[in-house]
């Protein structure tokens, strides 16, 4: 139940008896796709689709992500699940408003973001590379977190660590593959477009996740609800971009399956191409796919799930007072 | 003013009565009354199930099949159940394991029936897959399990937090396992 399908080239996106079919605008061949292990489409290409093909895929609880001009994410059409829960927003709002409940949530949030940036930087500081510096940076970040702080001072240590973890690309990275300066709207080079559009994905996924839970997406904890876009899964993403997208973004330029001629170079912005973003993604999807043994589940889990997991473990805590202690990578 | 007993309390919720604090029972929360008291504390928050869990699916598999063309679906506000088309009140588990439950949860349907609709009827308990049905009588006994099991019920989901997780030999196969332990 938990694949995601990309759909890259225009055409039309249809049901076809009980399963489903893309039919490509340049008279390609038509291709059935199994909806019944399918999580979410994300559609990069220009599709048309009609109500028809949304009630189907309300009925199989299968998620639509658009990504729209410049491949940026521009909207999900979500199943509309079986049952909403008032009580689960009821409790969500309340931990926004108790300003105490929300900074141990931003604090745990920062603390997990954190912990992961870290597991990188620490993987990569053997090989080859001296990163002690950034992970001293990282640990200090990470010693100022406290649930006390206020939650503009909780973004300001995320946004410091981040920078220093992002100087570590420089290092991890080849020389011709610089991220000097993380920048976006528009990312002006390749280490730049790539972290956006992996992101975006960790993103979309999150959005997939939190769905599947009846929590709202929009009311959040470390960044302000409805800000930009679905707030809580910009907190939830943020434990999971250096896991999912990051590494991909590593494996990929260090092993030169992406090259210059995956971006689209433009005055003062650099896009991932079409062949760019069907090898990240398919990288992408590998990493979803993959599986850990969970501590306390007694089975193996996927990336994918974690997601999941994530948007679980927020709920119980709002809806039980259980402990929320974030996802910090384990292995 | 003490609050009133929670048998009193759900009868006049369940006969429309002007309640103060409206208490409502269902049929599976009986059952879960006696699975699992955590499970019965989230099914009481409207907690959202797994509903690709693979016991769900199989069970509500079985109960949309099962004598579909003899027996009709009775709405009652607060529980609903089935009727045999000989009248009496058919409940349909994939399995006899865990029978204890699936009774109280039929005897909780005939009692109900009983103190708030003034209906008597008899009950059976059916398996399907294991071609086995048992009949199920409301007798005085099982009227004071009932009524017990309503106080039991009322004080779990009065509490502000659930019963903490207790590992069992079903939790594998529970829809809020992975809620439960994650």
């Amino acid at each position: 139940m938990d694949r995601n399908y990309h759909v890259f080239s225009d055409g039309r996106l249809e049901r076809s008896d009980d399963t489903l079919r893309l039919v490509p605008d340049d008279g390609g061949e038509k291709q059935y796709i199994p909806i019944e292990n399918a999580e979410a489409f994300f559609l990069h290409g220009q599709i048309d689709f009609n109500t028809r093909l949304m009630s189907f895929l309300n009925d199989r609880t299968v998620a639509l992500h658009v990504f729209g001009w410049e491949d940026y994410y521009s909207g999900s059409v979500m199943p509309k699940r079986g049952q909403t829960s008032g009580k689960t927003v009821v409790n969500q709002v309340r931990a926004y408003e108790d300003s105490q409940h929300r900074r141990q949530l931003a604090a745990a949030i920062v603390r997990g973001s954190i912990h992961n940036m870290r597991t990188n930087v620490v993987y990569y500081n053997g090989r080859d590379h001296d990163l002690d510096d950034i992970i001293e940076e990282l640990e200090a970040a990470a010693a100022r977190v406290d649930k006390e702080l206020p939650v503009d001072e909780l973004l300001g240590t995320e946004a410091t660590a981040r920078k220093a973890y992002y100087r570590s690309f420089n290092e991890i990275l080849p020389s011709e593959f610089q991220l000097s300066q993380r920048e976006y709207n528009p990312p002006p080079n390749e280490i730049n477009s790539l972290i956006s559009f992996g992101n975006s994905l960790v993103y979309a996924n999150c959005v997939s996740a939190i769905r599947a839970t009846a929590l709202d997406p929009t009311i959040s904890y470390l960044h302000e609800p409805g800000e930009r876009r679905y707030s809580l899964s910009l907190d939830l993403a943020d434990l999971f971009k250096p896991v999912l997208a990051d590494r991909v973004l590593f494996r990929l330029v260090n092993r030169n399956q992406i090259s210059d001629t995956d971006f689209e170079t433009e005055l003062g912005s650099c896009l991932l191409n079409e062949s760019g973003r069907k090898t990240y993604t398919k990288a992408f999807e590998e990493t979803l796919e993959r599986t850990v043994e969970h501590p306390t589940l007694n089975r193996k889990v996927s990336y994918q799930y974690l997601m999941r997991l994530e948007a679980y473990k927020l709920k119980k805590h709002l809806l039980t007072g259980e402990e929320y202690d974030p996802f910090q990578r384990w292995w | 003013m003490t609050a009133a007993d929670p048998v009193d309390r759900l009868l006049a919720t369940a006969r429309g009565e002007p309640v103060d604090e409206p208490f409502r029972v269902t049929g599976v929360m009986v059952q879960y009354y006696y699975v699992c008291e955590r499970e019965l504390w989230f099914e009481s928050r409207n907690l959202e199930i797994d509903r690709e869990n693979a016991t769900v699916v199989r069970g509500t598999r079985v109960d949309e099949t099962a004598y579909s063309d003899k027996r009709e679906n009775l709405n009652l506000g607060m529980i609903s159940l089935d009727l045999l088309d000989d009248g009496r009140v058919v409940e349909v588990k994939p399995s006899s394991t865990l029978t204890e439950p699936a009774e109280m949860q039929l005897s909780y349907y005939l009692w109900y029936l009983d103190r708030v609709a003034d209906i008597q009827r008899d009950g059976v308990l059916a398996h399907p897959r294991e071609r086995k049905r048992e009949p199920v009588v409301l007798t005085a006994e099982r009227k004071d399990k009932v009524e017990t099991a309503i106080g039991g019920i009322h004080e779990i989901v009065s509490q502000s937090s659930p019963p903490p997780a207790e590992e069992k030999p079903f939790c594998d196969s529970c829809a809020y396992h992975d809620f439960c332990w994650c």
